[in-house]
């Protein structure tokens, strides 16, 4: 179910009370990075799945977020157990989640540079700098645009 | 510490006065009965502990605010077990995401490998014939059992009880034993892959179990004689790091920590995947939600396993485990020998593995500790887009402040122990 951004507390808080639902049990929340999608369609597809014991069943959201804007507001004050889910998709992907109260870095150092689920960040085949691309000893700020591995 | 120099110490005169000397050279000692004592207000202590600790059951580290005893908060500190598998996922075909799978949880692989394999099975929109599913439960549930073991003998350690680690390892043993047997590693088997079993059971798996089956019942009762009424224990446990079944649910809790707050929810019953749904088996659930209560689950969950696998084996039907789409699974050796088809499907399975068709699906599992899902999206393509990995031990342990605030230091390790974390879950 895709659902717009500023209405996502909303349809949690309802999904969370409504009789209906009771979707009280926050299962995770992670986020798909798409980055050959056509030009100016949104990049990021955050993906909310609550589960509702009651009816046996779960929900997934889907909130799209443009890559110049990847925020989407904090669904801690819906469900306590979202707070770390949130900071580890902030961690590992870059979506802000707006009115989190302390969005760190959970897995990853908290000096790493990047975010190593998105599709460009190179994991491997780390170039060693030699003579002809000393640059890459240099860090990332200093680095000359357009180097593969960058994207840290 | 001049009054502990022997009396013949060069520039220290013997005799009875040797310690007078001393204690004239350390100065004059305070009179401890009339100290002035400063008060020290509502300040608080930050102990750091672990991820170097016996009783974190790895790397964990906490920060814990001390007020003396009390911990007045608690601020769990995890990643130092960051693989990044998620990452690794993304660039190895299906099959060969299994052997990362076996990495996460590595106290219970084979669950992790049946979640990424049905949800993987699911998409590719194929069926493992019965007895694979019947194998799989009975390698699952005795995963379960080794994994419950694991965690009765270091939750034990933990609370001063040296002896029940040593039983627990024992039982254990049998059920590594079955694991070699059926595929050649003890821990990290991948033996549950996509589109069925790594290979049918040898002949001597029947027996192997049926031992396991009849003695096991007879081990947990030795376990409960020395624990379950044991008056330390109780002591020590009951009452400790409750929580209650609507805060459990909102912290995302699953599993016997979930079930210890009196919910009855168990994926196995709920949503039964791989023919659970076959065996008839209770779901025990707690009263109170505190340490006993999720010691008393995790016992008593030994003993349903016990009856699913003996089901299991029971009626354990004939026929191939895995699947017939040759898409999927390789064919057997005796058919590449003679079919052009089989051999051009076995060159194309090992080189590039099998593409799964567009689209996402979440598969929960029933792991020893919760609900271990498995989020997949594929593009088309021979490997998975994005897969996340919904690790039970990562919503368990963001409880943990909640349930030591204001409970005493030596407490925590504890409950650390009943919340049953492994670190490479949580931190995957």
């Amino acid at each position: 179910m895709v659902i717009r951004r500023d209405r996502l507390v909303d349809a949690c808080a309802l999904l969370r009370d409504d009789p209906e639902g009771m979707y009280t049990m926050p299962v995770y929340v992670t986020a798909v990075d798409w980055p050959d999608r056509e030009p100016g369609a949104p990049r990021y597809d955050v993906v909310y799945q609550l589960r509702s014991l009651q009816h046996n069943d779960v929900c997934r959201l889907v909130v799209q977020v443009p890559e110049d804007d990847p925020t989407v507001p904090t669904l801690e004050g819906e469900f306590c157990g979202m707070d770390w889910h949130e900071r580890e998709c902030y961690d590992l992907l870059g979506i802000v989640f707006e009115g989190h109260h302390d969005l760190r870095r959970i897995l990853m150092p908290d000096d790493w540079e990047g975010h190593p689920l998105r599709r460009d960040y190179v994991s491997f085949g780390e170039p060693v700098a030699f003579t002809h691309n000393i640059e890459w000893a240099l860090p990332a700020a200093e680095r000359p645009p357009g180097m593969p591995g960058t994207s840290r | 510490m001049a009054a502990i120099l022997p009396p013949q110490q060069p520039g220290l005169p013997g005799g009875e006065d040797t310690f007078a000397e001393g204690r004239r050279r350390l100065g004059v000692p305070p009179d401890l009965d009339n100290v002035e004592l400063t008060e020290i207000g509502e300040d608080t202590m930050e102990l750091n502990m672990g991820p170097q600790h016996p009783s974190t059951h790895g790397v964990l580290r906490l920060v814990l605010d001390l007020d003396g005893e009390v911990v007045r908060a608690c601020r769990p500190d995890i990643g130092f077990l960051h693989t990044g598998f998620e990452k690794d996922f993304e660039r190895h075909t299906y099959q060969q995401c299994i052997p990362y799978s076996d990495r996460m949880d590595y106290l219970a692989p084979l669950i992790n490998n049946l979640g990424f394999s049905l949800a993987a099975e699911k998409l590719l929109g194929v069926e493992v014939p019965p007895r694979g599913q019947y194998l799989r439960v009975i390698m699952c549930e005795l995963a379960r059992l080794g994994s419950h073991l694991i965690w009765f003998g270091t939750h034990a350690l933990d609370m001063g009880a040296t002896t029940p680690f040593l039983y627990a390892w024992r039982e254990r043993e049998t059920i590594m034993d079955i694991n070699e047997l059926v595929s050649g590693v003890r821990m990290h088997t991948s033996f549950i892959r996509v589109g069925g079993l790594m290979a049918d059971v040898p002949d001597e798996f029947e027996a192997m179990v049926r031992t396991v089956v009849h003695t096991f019942p007879k081990a947990i009762d030795e376990y409960e004689l020395l624990i379950t009424k044991n008056p330390i224990w109780r002591e020590r446990t009951i009452g400790l790091g409750t929580i209650s079944a609507e805060d459990a649910l909102a912290y995302g809790m699953s599993g016997p920590c979930l079930r210890g707050s009196g919910v009855a929810y168990d994926l196995r019953k709920a949503q039964p995947y791989s023919s659970y749904d076959h065996f008839e088996f209770d779901v025990p659930i707690g009263v109170n939600g505190d340490v006993y209560d999720r010691y008393l689950v995790r016992m008593r969950e030994m003993r349903e396993s016990l009856r699913i696998i003996e089901q299991a084996l029971d009626n354990l039907p004939s026929g191939p485990v895995n699947t017939l789409d040759r898409k999927v699974a390789p064919p057997p050796r005796n058919e590449i020998n003679t079919s052009m088809e089989s051999l051009i499907h076995h060159f194309k399975l090992v080189t590039e593995g099998f593409s799964v068709p567009r689209g996402q699906v979440y598969q929960a599992v029933e792991s020893p500790r919760g609900e271990l899902g498995f989020y997949m999206v594929s593009d088309g393509s021979n490997r998975p887009y994005r897969v996340k990995v919904r690790a039970p031990s990562f919503s368990n342990l963001h409880a943990l402040p909640y349930m030591v605030k204001g409970e005493l230091i030596a407490d925590v390790v504890a409950v650390i122990g009943s919340i049953d974390i492994v670190l490479g879950d949580v931190d995957r």
